[in-house]
């Protein structure tokens, strides 16, 4: 397993994507940072912190991250490379499941990166009330939501291996960024999977009046179900050339 | 008893209701080179595909080096090198980072190695190219070198020289043979370039839609090949006139073809057609050893022979003529 996460970082070597997706990381404090002398929106850290980890949990997270999952999965067939990972030989469920580890490790580099980044940017800003507590605090809130945003994520390795182009993925990361939006609010939040990680992890699942075990079930479910399906369909279906 | 590193039986595939490969028996011999030819959509890559574990079989049964692949996947597929259809690599890696990939992924990674395969396909001095920016010829090459980096005992190769010049298809070539004469490298290889095929393979399975219609050695293709005799003479009428009154039957026991060229400048002389003559070629299929007899009737009966020749059907004739009697 050590030597496939290894490999996947060499994978990356030169890549676009990864430089992207970290770029993509840091743009919730970007647009924070911006907003603060534009709109004179925030001025402490713990607002900014608090701010940008509710924009990437609801709503940068679940482009960002579909694009990561896509690519992860999808470059294996639009390269061709499939046949020759498969062939070395590697079992289809380890391939299914370093991947997916792959994906969690991406997961938290972003998750450092929109720390760092919110830390960097507040300094330039010159906002007041840091200390280390709040944005340790701050960072285990946004892993936290990050972590469990990652357990939603199995329907999407399915949606990689069944069209392996990273439009559909793209597609469905806005569509569910739209339904988050939808629903924030409103009484059946917590029984939306891509809007449970924010509100459990904020604390705002308490507003709700519902038990917790109803989030944690829905984003269970629907991990197991999404990872159910992409095993069955990735070591039952023969790979194309 | 022979010992064989690839047994098929019955093997099928079946998309929908479109059989693609057809209940194939085949056996490739320890050591040996084994060629399949066929055309396009053959079954050539879906069979090699099926020994890959890369498209699960509807039907039939698999034994790689005598064991199931199924119940011995990595003991058996450790020991294969592939190479299917255009070989995939990641593009935005080096030709040594990406067998570094693979050798790490397979537990056998030695940095000597990697190199030493690079120098014999000519990519050493590729060191900062990437592979997104390689020609056809430079893939195919590297992934003869992701083949054969890890000394397998087998090597599956679909179409592996596609996209070489002709120095490549040398150089592979006779890499190949090296591997399988000195290393005891038992080789499956595709192919629906004929002439390929019968330069390198010591066993020709003969594919078409599906169908392993026959296992040859080169021997037993040497000896079913047709030979015939060819004269070219200057009065094919003359001629054929001569072998019909030796009991010769046109179509069984030769064959001719009128000089084109000849037979043009005759009509355009506009000389009486009754007078003159036209060259042509004749095929003698059938009591070969008659061609000295042939040729003396003929010189004595004023025709001039200008070429006698004993020929040998060529692998594409022999190909087209079993796939039509099939």
């Amino acid at each position: 397993m050590l030597t496939f996460i290894e490999m996947e970082f060499l994978k990356l070597k030169r890549s676009k994507i990864f430089l992207l997706s970290l770029l993509m990381a840091a743009l919730p404090s970007v647009l924070m940072f911006i907003a603060t002398f534009a709109f004179d929106e925030t001025q402490s850290f713990d607002a900014l912190f608090s701010t940008v980890n509710m924009y990437m949990s609801v709503l940068f997270a679940i482009l960002l991250f579909s694009i990561v999952i896509s690519y992860l999965f999808g470059r294996e067939y639009n390269e061709h490379t499939l046949k020759t990972m498969l062939t070395i030989p590697i079992s289809r469920g380890k391939f299914l499941v370093s991947k997916y580890v792959m994906f969690l490790i991406w997961i938290v580099i972003l998750s450092v990166v929109t720390s760092i980044s919110a830390l960097a940017f507040g300094f330039l800003a010159g906002l007041s009330g840091f200390t280390l507590g709040l944005f340790i605090n701050r960072f285990i809130e946004l892993l936290f939501a990050n972590l469990l945003l990652f357990l939603t994520f199995s329907p999407f390795v399915f949606i990689s291996l069944f069209i392996t182009n990273m439009v559909p993925a793209m597609v469905g990361g806005a569509t569910l960024t739209l339904v988050n939006l939808l629903v924030s609010g409103q009484n059946w939040a917590p029984y939306v999977p891509w809007a449970c990680p924010y509100l459990i992890s904020s604390g705002e699942i308490a507003d709700y009046g519902v038990s917790l075990m109803i989030p944690y079930g829905v984003i269970l479910a629907t991990f197991i179900v999404g990872i159910a399906i992409s095993y069955i369909y990735f070591t039952k279906k023969d790979v194309p050339l | 008893m022979t010992e064989y590193i690839i047994e098929t039986t019955g093997l099928s595939k079946k998309y929908s209701n479109n059989l693609v490969v057809n209940s194939i028996d085949m056996h490739v011999e320890k050591g040996k080179i084994y060629g399949l030819l066929g055309k396009n959509g053959a079954g050539k890559t879906t069979t090699m595909c099926m020994l890959l574990n890369l498209v699960y079989p509807s039907d039939g049964k698999i034994l790689l080096f005598g064991k199931d692949p199924r119940n011995h996947s990595k003991e058996v597929y450790s020991n294969i090198g592939s190479i299917i259809e255009a070989p995939g690599f990641y593009e935005n890696l080096t030709a040594y980072e990406n067998l570094e990939v693979i050798a790490k992924l397979r537990g056998n990674y030695n940095p000597l190695n990697v190199k030493m395969v690079l120098e014999m396909v000519d990519l050493a001095h590729e060191k900062t190219k990437q592979f997104k920016d390689f020609s056809l010829g430079m893939k195919q090459r590297l992934g003869i070198a992701a083949a054969i980096m890890h000394n397998p005992e087998l090597l599956i190769l679909d179409e592996p020289i596609n996209g070489l010049d002709p120095f490549g298809i040398k150089e592979i070539r006779d890499l190949l043979k090296k591997l399988s004469c000195e290393y005891g490298v038992t080789i499956l290889i595709s192919s629906h370039i004929l002439s390929e095929i019968e330069n390198i393979a010591d066993v020709i399975g003969f594919m078409d839609e599906g169908v392993l219609i026959d296992e040859i050695t080169r021997q037993e293709l040497h000896e079913r090949l047709n030979k015939y005799v060819e004269f070219e003479v200057s009065d094919i009428d003359l001629a054929l006139e001569l072998m019909n009154k030796t009991g010769f039957k046109e179509n069984k026991d030769y064959c001719y073809k009128r000089s084109l060229g000849e037979y043009i400048e005759d009509l355009d002389s506009g000389e009486n057609s009754e007078e003159s003559t036209v060259g042509g070629t004749i095929h003698l299929l059938s009591n070969l050893d008659l061609r000295d007899k042939f040729n003396t009737l003929f010189v004595s009966s004023g025709i001039d022979v200008r070429k006698v020749n004993l020929c040998e059907e060529n692998l594409e004739e022999f190909f087209t003529r079993i796939i039509s009697n099939d």
